[in-house]
């Protein structure tokens, strides 16, 4: 169906009927971030050997996040007196509309997707960086030295772990010779690419952890040195922005993996009766877990770790798996 | 009126409205903002032009890297920076005149220029066609351009490493 719609020449209707159904789609998302938040805290709370939410909404507190949203909505938005006024208020608007933007290319199922562009990937990688000016825009406004120290750490490391997970992608887009997000899910119909490019998915897991701002990678928000880095002087639904595209970021990234590594919507062998939506869900939750799960593992690193690490250790290994994965091909295709 | 002509009318506006916007300001930093808008309404522009391969990587590196690298040399150094307008009258009427001038030659200049004939398969498989093109006939000045960007990242680390010796130097 989105397949015509995708075609059909631009009118008032289709133009309705596409906000509605972006519309639609964004709440979709709210749901998952409002639930993903719950999630984190329950299995983070369980790993800590506590409790985690449990007096909002019946004995899971399924209503804690719905009524931490609530506080945030009725909170006073303060704008700090020195602080550059203009930029202040773009900053979270800039770090969002990208966090949305990205979702447009990636296939959820065979009908499940919003556009089909040839060059997916790039577009993706492309549009998640104007996030990074949005945070550091917002570092910057805030006039207060923490937040100017977590933007600037903020930037340094997206941009370091950005060449990394761009590199161990090449691996993929290579075997598929396509940059279209469909075409890479229909080139693993027998294999998903996590058997065919192991190293890869492992690169592009740890660089996608370091552009989520997660731990151990958390240092741009680093609470015990920075307070609460560059989000510091925001409050209220300023300051529920900046989380929500964190966590629409969650999403964002987790459904990519899914489709770069784990085959998007193709079922494992023998159990194709079920829904393509559904094998989708079930990869996609299986990734948001792993990130919860080393959020709740590992300690923090330093910066100059994470920065040594990325360049010295992520960037080689990245550059001789696209070599590797040239030569095998070649050879593959002389035989 | 086609949708296309009204994107076109929007993003020609954002374009112009942030170029305008970066020469008016004041404080540095929301120059480079401005600066922004104006490159990813130009990567709208190459959209509408059927060149997504181009318009992705205006993104990627104009508003990604650039402004990033840009940004961060600003609030690292000088960034209370304002510019100041101390120029005379004599020098204001001057540029209205070349201003007037450099529109008169561009209209005289571009007012017999055909086009020829729209391409119209542009959009097939293009960043397929940018590779092959880039590997087959143009392979040689592709290469130079990638040695040129080898010897600035040399230049760079050269750059980088002497100021720590210096300095290892002088403790000794």
């Amino acid at each position: 169906m989105i397949d015509q719609m995708l075609a059909a020449s631009p009118n008032l209707m289709n133009t309705f009927l596409f906000f509605t159904i972006a519309a639609a789609f964004l709440m979709v998302i709210l749901g998952f971030v409002t639930y993903a938040i719950l999630a984190e805290r329950k299995v983070l709370g369980f790993m800590q050997m506590r409790v985690g939410p449990n007096r909002v909404g019946g004995r899971w507190g399924l209503l804690q996040t719905v009524a931490d949203v609530l506080k945030l909505l009725i909170k006073e938005d303060t704008i700090p007196k020195l602080a550059d006024r203009p930029l202040f208020i773009l900053a979270p608007v800039l770090a969002f509309t990208p966090a949305f933007l990205v979702l447009v290319v990636i296939p959820f199922s065979e009908n499940l997707k919003f556009a089909d562009l040839g060059i997916g990937l790039l577009y993706y990688i492309a549009i998640s960086g104007i996030t990074t000016i949005g945070i550091l825009t917002a570092g910057w406004a805030s006039n207060n030295k923490y937040a100017l120290l977590g933007g600037m750490r903020s930037a340094a490391q997206m941009i370091s772990y950005e060449i990394p997970l761009v590199m161990s992608v090449i691996g993929v887009v290579l075997l598929t010779g396509s940059l279209n997000l469909n075409e890479i899910v229909a080139a693993q119909e027998n294999w998903a690419f996590i058997f065919i490019q192991p190293v890869a998915f492992i690169i592009f897991l740890i660089a996608s952890i370091a552009e989520l701002n997660r731990t151990p990678f958390d240092l741009p928000e680093a609470e015990s040195e920075l307070v609460a880095g560059y989000h510091v002087e925001f409050s209220g639904f300023r300051w529920a922005f900046f989380m929500l595209a964190e966590y629409v970021y969650l999403f964002a990234m987790a459904s990519l993996t899914t489709v770069l590594f784990l085959g998007g919507w193709q079922p494992i062998p023998f159990l194709g009766f079920i829904p393509g939506i559904v094998w989708f869900a079930l990869k996609f939750i299986l990734i948001v877990f792993i990130m919860i799960w080393i959020r709740g593992t590992l300690p923090r690193l330093r910066a100059d770790q994470l920065m040594s690490f990325g360049w010295k250790v992520l960037l080689p290994l990245a550059l001789a798996n696209i070599f590797l994965t040239a030569i095998i091909k070649e050879l593959i295709n002389s035989f | 009126m086609s949708g296309e002509l009204l994107a076109f009318f929007i993003l020609s506006l954002i374009a112009i409205a942030g170029g305008v916007m970066m020469l008016n300001l004041t404080k540095v930093v929301h120059m480079v903002i401005a600066l922004v808008f104006t490159f990813l309404a130009i990567a709208g522009l190459y959209v509408l032009l059927s060149a997504e391969f181009v318009a992705v990587v205006q993104v990627l590196i104009y508003s990604g890297a650039i402004t990033i690298i840009m940004l961060f040399g600003i609030m690292l150094t000088r960034h209370d920076d304002r510019t100041e307008a101390k120029t005379g009258k004599g020098r204001q009427w001057l540029v209205l005149a070349s201003v007037i001038a450099f529109f008169a030659i561009m209209f005289y200049g571009i007012r017999n220029l055909s086009l020829g004939e729209q391409a119209t398969t542009l959009h097939v498989k293009n960043t397929e066609q940018i590779g092959m093109l880039l590997y087959s006939k143009f392979v040689i000045p592709f290469e130079l351009v990638s040695i040129v960007l080898l010897v600035a990242l040399v230049g760079a680390i050269i750059l980088a490493k002497r100021d720590d010796k210096e300095k290892e130097g002088e403790s000794q």
